[in-house]
């Protein structure tokens, strides 16, 4: 249906049971007068109201969306608001890089004997809504076309870890290979030039380990579907994140796992080696030296300095050795910690809304659903039941709309909130390249921002912030509506 | 004039242009990011035309991402809505005249993959062949080598037409057209009259001569004559499956960039009352394990293993004892380099074919 | 699916505004409705046989109403249709008075508004699924949180009706503020004579088990099968073997030790029983004041006791009691009124508040029930009352009225005439409420039998002068002019709030509470006694204020509401709770941990872990169904599914 023509907005309200829609009620009672465009859907808690739900009301065609629950500390539900309100505020926090408008959506706690408030707070958003207008449509976006600037200054040394310790971590492994299933690391790929997972189960498959900037692939994707084996894994510092995170999350247990670790030097933005490199038949030979790589192929050398062809993460990377890990070889890299602000969202944050919702629909459009963004995220450990795909719940459709695809990295970004270690294998995986690490990288951005510089995968005894709440906030400043 | 047209490098936009003004063309354009993708798309006046490799094969000038099969509406009388509803569908397949400009043999050849199930098996797909009649495929025969191509393993090459209309190749200052199909006769008849077409018999030998310096290019191919055998003979052999799959994210890129891959998925979206109902049909990956989830919660391909088993099966053992021996599997390569593990279906075959267990 | 639709016109209150007949005739076209209509009364007897009938006419499987908020009458019509046949949850409400008709004149957004709710409730009844409910034992006996007047008439009725009670009394007596009143309006008559003999009845019944000097320390469980963890706290006297003589207390050597019953106005001994018809009759040290806890040297009651029941080295004890009910009746306290400068700020000996004025008055208070000023010990001559000290004042975010003080304070005054014949009472006061029955009149006896003043208008400043009496300033805002009473004492009629603590045990009850600490009721006027959480109970001040015979009267619907829940032998479960699609579910855990209830557990199933849901653990929150990312555990009525449904029948797609 759509919204009464020239006279109201598409406005729709989640209200909890107990509070906020007695609140409404209590309003009604009172004959207190409001505007008529918002619909409620009655939800029996806020801590009901999946994020996504907004999301998904807003790239369908809502213009606003208010979610209304208990006072903190009221909930009839003990808890429910407290989760609700870290959720929801990272959800504010992150429309915007969709080119979403902030303001069209607002979440506020309401009482059963607030009507007045209540009154105030439709009266008040109700107009909010309408000084934006109507949401424009992904639809309707004109097309926009912009490319992240990859010229940026590394916060440690970059190498090509050409001294690593690689037969010293070869005899490490080889010792602990008796006790373990597998031992996850690097070989060769298809030429030399690319590297592959290596599933070691022998020591002839030791022997094919290689260390250094070719190996982008992250390991840990692989453990939460070897849960009950005995694994080794060898892990970069990012590796290293996300092993911890999984083991945070309880995905994976501390005791099946033994982690080797080296000193990462940065590993190379394959993308943009790829280009460089062009077509060719024949890699002759990879070389390294301390600043970067010469790959010659069919007779035709490229030179790969590091500073300038390292992945996007690895510039802003602090954690270049690993967090945890049993095995430790090599010589720490020096870090300079700072802030940091990775390539795509750089792109992102320059952008004003409208332009962002012209990018995303321009990205969106090529995308074809292959999936490899989230197979190849060490976070989603559901992919086999993704909700993308499910018609109980069906949350997308099958239809390649830009909106269905944006929806997705919607889910696929918000399910990740406060648990993305930034690894960016979703961007690397993604066959045609779509900046789609940029939403992530904007929500832990916020979650960091929100939850006191918090950071996934740093330490295993910590909760995750949106699995947690605090009574008290010390970031989280809600609306008054007066 | 011949069935061959002469095109001077100047000419080439023009040319698309001119096939534009009456039908749909697609042609390979670059999509600017840090990691550049080449996809067909249709031409609009002022692109450039580039013939470039293409990302993503062009599949879905027969087979969309997604399309709609059956429209449908419930239509109520609202005075007696106790009588039920009166369904009005509308299942006209979509199709209009299109080439395809600019793809590459293995490409080409993909579309002759695909038209034996939905053309020649007893179930002629209505969709796919409103799709195929209406289509012309220009293929561009290769100008290079990569190393990830394998199309000569697979009985392709880089001058094979099948699966084309036309042949496009490069010569010195130009391209030279020749049509190998009534279709591509017809579709160099539109072009005269374009500045810089004219007739093409005498660059046949210089382009001939290209086409062998670039065959010359590719190394020596195994010879998969026995593959079917082989990989059948594998089948229970679940250590071995295992093995080469390790690596595997059970993603769909190899398969969404495969030109071969032609399964689907059909689901109806929107209620048909107050949201237009839409039967739609949308690509399938047999590497997603909702692939074979039946509705009783079993499904027949729970791991990894078992759904490349599927897949490599099929390219090289099920649709060639289905087809006369014809592989599903062009050997364009792409599901090796798009892999986000560089997981490459060459060494499976191989393993297979040489006894080989380890990945 | 055939749906049913109902517009009701609810007489005027949405056919006003809303047409209703327009709304009926456009929910005829949305899928699955195959019968519309628009009764006057849709919850009036005739509208739910008109419901039922057309039920069995049109063979429908579901029925949308659309009338009020579904908070007044979803219950009403799901009994509806269940009496037809259908299950009560293929039905849903559409709120079309309380969110439309009530809200805005404009008829015709006011149309298409309800129009479009009709739709999202049919959208979600179309993803309905007949649900029910699973059924448990019930533990038959109940907890009773606080002892004063409310707790023990819900105590003794529960005991009456056969259900074991367990009291728990935060002070070492029950009786709460009541046993310190010294009469009661408006009869005037004695409290402790009234209240003591209920009092003794408590500590007599064999169905009653009393726990004072004890608080709970943790709640957990559910309706009928609640556990609940008491914090016995350490009184330094084995009671069961104290007698109650008071020997200890004639040879305790710390005289100066505060008072809290008589509410500091005297001082007791570190070992007492708070009052002479203290229930339990038991002595308990202050370990405070107690020289042989604070010094390590004393000994006296020790020596003094002839049943040797002091026991100096005694712990808190933790003891576990199951019930399947619990009756929250935590009482009031005074607010701080010490933050009220003006008046003092408490530092003026002369200003008391009325409960202490209360202890004076009674003939077994700190003054053996002589009106004496604080300061000098003389009988005062001019006694003015302050009324709404902490009540009706927004500036203090105080905005509610205390309700009783009104009427105490006429009691008051009448009681000062009795007590001191030459004395002269003034009231300031904003306006006298009396509406109970013979309230009005007793008010009035003050004014025109004992010659107390009243002066309406509020106390702008109370300060001494210089013969050390006090002057009370103030306006008389009927005649219009200022008024100054100096007054040898100032009694301030001070407001209540909740019990100190409240706030802590409704967490622990998993109830909710308002701004001044007070119990959330279930439903303002139609379930003052329930709570959100099933089988907790209110009674008393702790949900609002009231006098004591509403304390009385909500202490004994709060027993019969435990009554008729505990007389059943099984609870039917709420089916509104989540479930596990073990297909689905990766056992990544993440709905234990945000479970508020910890209502979810990690089971094997065919040797692969999956989250379980205990069914009458879970409170149908619906945050592990938000929490989870695969959609694996949805909340049954509220699934993803019927949610989107509603979100997609409003915006297009």
């Amino acid at each position: 249906m759509s919204a009464l023509a020239g006279k109201e907005l598409r406005i729709i309200g989640f209200l909890c049971n107990w509070c906020s829609y007695g609140g409404a009620d209590t309003a009604g009672v009172a004959r207190a007068t409001q505007p008529t465009d918002l619909r409620i859907v009655r939800v029996p808690c806020s801590g009901r109201v999946d994020p996504l739900f907004v999301v998904r009301a807003l790239l369908n065609g809502a213009d606003g969306v208010l979610v209304s629950g208990c006072h903190p500390g009221d909930c009839h539900y003990a808890a429910g608001n407290y989760y609700a309100r870290r959720r929801l505020e990272i959800l504010r926090q992150f429309l915007p890089v969709l080119g979403i408008d902030p303001r069209r959506f607002e979440y506020t706690w309401i009482s059963a004997s607030e009507g007045q408030r209540w009154q105030a707070a439709v009266t008040e958003f109700t107009r909010q809504i309408h000084s934006l207008g109507p949401a424009p449509k992904l639809e309707d976006a004109e097309p926009l076309v912009r490319v992240a600037d990859m010229a940026l200054t590394a916060l440690r040394p970059l190498g090509t870890g050409r001294n690593a310790a690689l037969d010293e971590l070869k005899a490490a492994i080889k010792a602990k290979l008796p006790e373990l299933d597998c031992v996850i690391g690097w070989k060769q790929g298809y030429d030399a030039a690319h590297a592959a997972p290596l599933f070691m189960r022998t020591e002839a498959d030791v022997d094919q380990l290689i260390w250094g900037p070719l190996n982008v692939s992250n390991p840990a994707t692989y453990l939460p579907s070897l849960k009950g084996k005995k694994v080794g894994i060898v892990v970069k510092g990012c590796d290293s994140r996300s092993v911890v995170e999984l083991l945070q999350e309880g995905l994976i247990r501390r005791e099946d796992l033994t982690v080797f670790s080296m000193p990462c030097e940065g590993t190379l933005d394959m993308a943009r080696v790829q280009q460089e490199l062009g077509s060719y038949r024949h890699i002759d030979s990879v070389e390294r030296d301390e600043a970067g790589v010469t790959i010659t192929a069919d007779g035709q050398p490229h030179r790969f300095c590091m500073v300038e062809y390292a992945q996007g993460k690895c510039y802003g990377c602090t954690t270049p050795g690993a967090v945890l890990a049993d095995v430790r070889l090599g010589t720490p890299t020096p870090v300079t910690p700072a802030e940091a602000t990775p390539p795509e969202l750089a792109l992102l944050d320059g952008m004003s809304l409208g332009e962002r919702f012209s990018f995303w629909k321009t990205q969106m459009e090529r995308c074809i659903r292959c999936g490899a963004c989230r197979n190849a995220c060490p976070m989603c450990v559901c992919r086999d039941y993704c909700v993308s795909e499910s018609r109980d719940p069906h949350w997308l459709t099958q239809e390649d709309k830009p909106t269905e695809k944006l929806f997705f990295q919607a889910i696929h970004a918000l399910h990740l909130a406060g648990r993305c270690t930034g690894c960016g294998e979703c961007q690397r995986a993604c066959p045609v390249g779509i900046p789609i690490l940029a939403l992530r990288q904007h929500i832990s951005r916020a979650v960091s921002q929100t939850f006191d510089g918090y950071r996934p995968g740093m330490n295993t005894g910590a909760t995750p912030p949106l699995l947690g709440y605090a009574v008290e906030e010390k970031s989280i400043h809600e609306r008054e509506w007066k | 004039m011949s069935n061959t047209r002469f095109l001077t490098a100047d000419a080439l936009s023009g040319a698309v242009a001119a096939l534009a003004a009456t039908r749909r063309v697609l042609i390979p354009v670059r999509q600017p990011a840090v990691k550049q993708s080449v996809i067909f798309a249709p031409y609009a006046t002022g692109m450039p035309v580039e013939l470039m490799r293409a990302t993503i094969p062009p599949k879905e000038a027969v087979l969309p991402q997604c399309e709609t099969l059956i429209s449908y509406r419930m239509l109520k009388d609202a005075r007696n809505p106790g009588s039920g509803s009166r369904l009005e569908l509308d299942d006209t397949p979509q199709a209009e005249a299109t080439v395809v400009f600019g793809c590459r043999p293995c490409d080409a050849r993909g579309f002759a993959v695909l038209d034996r199930p939905y053309l020649k098996g007893p179930f002629a797909d209505p969709y796919y062949t409103a799709r195929r009649h209406c289509l012309t495929v220009v293929t561009q025969t290769c100008p290079d080598v990569e190393s990830t191509c394998f199309c000569h393993w697979t009985g392709g090459g880089p001058n094979s037409a099948e699966g084309s209309d036309v042949l496009l190749t490069a010569v010195a200052d130009g391209y030279l057209l020749e049509a190998v199909t009534e279709k591509g006769d017809a579709l160099l008849a539109a072009l005269d009259g374009t500045a810089g077409v004219t007739d093409g018999t005498d660059r046949q030998e210089e382009a001939r001569n290209a086409r062998a310096a670039v065959q010359a290019l590719l190394p020596a191919a195994p010879d998969l004559a026995t593959a079917p055998q082989a990989v059948a003979a594998r089948f229970a052999d679940g250590d071995f499956w295992e093995a080469q799959t390790a690596q595997c994210l059970s993603c769909g890129a190899c398969t969404y960039m495969c030109p071969t891959c032609y399964c689907f998925n059909i689901t109806d979206e929107g209620d048909g009352v107050e949201r237009p109902g839409r039967r739609i049909r949308t690509w399938d990956t047999c590497m997603s394990p909702l692939f074979t989830r039946e509705a009783s919660g079993h499904n027949a391909r729970m791991t990894k293993a078992q759904r490349m088993r599927n897949r490599v099966s099929h390219k090289f053992s099920t649709y060639p004892g289905t087809w006369e021996g014809a592989f599903s599997c062009n050997g364009c390569g792409r599901c090796v380099s798009n892999c986000p593990v560089h997981l490459d279906i060459r060494d499976i075959v191989l393993a297979a074919l040489n006894g080989r267990q380890g990945a | 699916m055939r749906i049913g639709v109902f517009i009701c016109h609810c007489g005027s209150n949405i056919a006003g505004t809303v047409d209703c007949a327009r709304v009926a005739s456009l929910a005829a076209s949305f899928p699955d409705v195959v019968y519309a209509t628009d009764p006057m009364y849709t919850c009036a007897e005739p509208g739910q046989a008109a419901i039922e009938a057309a039920i069995r006419e049109h063979r429908l499987d579901g029925v949308v109403v659309a009338s009020c908020s579904p908070r007044m009458h979803e219950p009403t019509f799901r009994r509806t249709v269940e009496r037809a046949g259908l299950n009560r949850y293929m039905f849903e409400m559409a709120n079309i008075r309380e969110h439309v008709s009530w809200i805005g004149k404009d008829v015709e957004a006011n149309t298409n508004k309800a129009a479009e709710l009709v739709s999202m409730a049919v959208a979600k009844l179309r993803h309905n699924r007949a649900l029910h409910a699973a059924s448990f034992d019930v533990c038959k006996r109940t907890l009773i949180i606080g002892g004063g007047v409310a707790g023990i008439q819900a105590a003794l009725d529960c005991a009456e009706g056969g259900i074991p009670v367990v009291m728990v009394e935060r002070e070492p007596t029950i009786g709460g503020k009541m046993a310190k009143l010294d009469k009661t309006f408006p009869t005037v008559d004695c409290s402790a004579c009234i209240l003591g003999p209920k009092m003794v009845d408590v500590a007599q019944h064999p169905n009653i088990t009393l726990h004072a000097s004890a608080e709970v320390e943790d709640i957990s469980g559910y309706v009928g099968n609640f556990t609940v963890t008491i914090r016995k706290k350490a009184t330094y006297v084995d009671w069961s073997k104290c007698t109650g003589c008071g020997e200890c207390m004639e040879k305790c050597p710390s005289r100066k030790t505060p008072d809290p019953f008589n509410e500091y106005m005297g001082t007791t001994t570190a070992i007492s029983i708070p009052f002479p018809q203290a229930i339990p009759k038991k002595a308990s040290i202050n370990p405070q004041f107690c020289k042989m806890l604070t010094a390590g040297k004393c000994g006296a009651c020790a020596r003094a006791c002839p049943s040797g029941a002091i026991v100096y080295d005694m712990q808190d004890e933790l003891i576990t009691e199951k019930v399947g009910a619990i009756v929250a009746a935590t009482g009031y306290d005074l607010v701080d009124w010490t933050t009220y400068e003006e008046y003092g700020g408490g530092r003026y000996p002369d200003v008391i508040t009325s409960l202490q004025y209360e202890r004076m008055l009674s003939a077994s208070g700190p003054t053996g029930g002589h009106i004496r000023r604080p300061s000098n010990g003389e009988e005062p001559k001019t006694v003015v009352f302050v009324q709404c000290v902490g009540s009706r004042d927004r500036s203090a975010g105080r905005p509610g009225c205390s309700g009783f003080c009104c009427m105490y304070t006429a009691k008051q005054a009448v009681l000062t005439k009795d007590h001191l014949p030459d004395s002269q009472s003034y009231v300031f006061y904003m306006d006298v409420r009396a509406n109970g029955k013979l309230y009005d009149e007793f008010q009035r006896r003050a004014v025109e039998e004992y010659g107390t003043e009243y002066i309406r208008g509020r106390v702008s400043r109370i300060y001494p002068d210089a013969d050390g009496r006090l002057v009370v300033c103030g306006a008389d805002t009927l005649l219009g002019q200022a008024v100054e009473v100096t007054a040898d004492l100032v009694v301030l009629a001070v407001g209540v709030e909740a019990s100190h603590g409240a706030a802590r045990l409704a967490e622990k009850l998993r109830i909710s509470y308002d701004q001044q600490g007070f119990f959330m009721e279930s439903h303002v006027k139609l379930k003052p006694v329930e709570t959100n959480t099933a089988g907790v109970y209110l009674a008393g001040v702790c949900q609002g204020v009231k006098d004591i015979p509403a304390s009385v009267a909500q202490g004994s619907a709060a027993a019969a509401k435990v009554l008729a829940l505990l007389s059943r032998d099984k609870l039917q479960g709420d089916p509104q709770v989540s479930q596990v699609d073990v297909k689905r579910c990766v056992a990544c855990g993440k709905c234990l941990r945000t479970c508020p209830f910890g209502a979810i557990e990690m089971v094997s199933f065919r040797g692969q872990d999956k989250a379980h849901v205990i069914e009458t653990a879970c409170q149908g929150c619906g945050i592990c169904t938000s929490t989870c990312p695969q959609g694996a555990i949805q909340l049954s009525h509220f699934t993803d599914n019927q949610i989107l449904a509603e979100v997609n029948a409003l915006c297009q797609r």
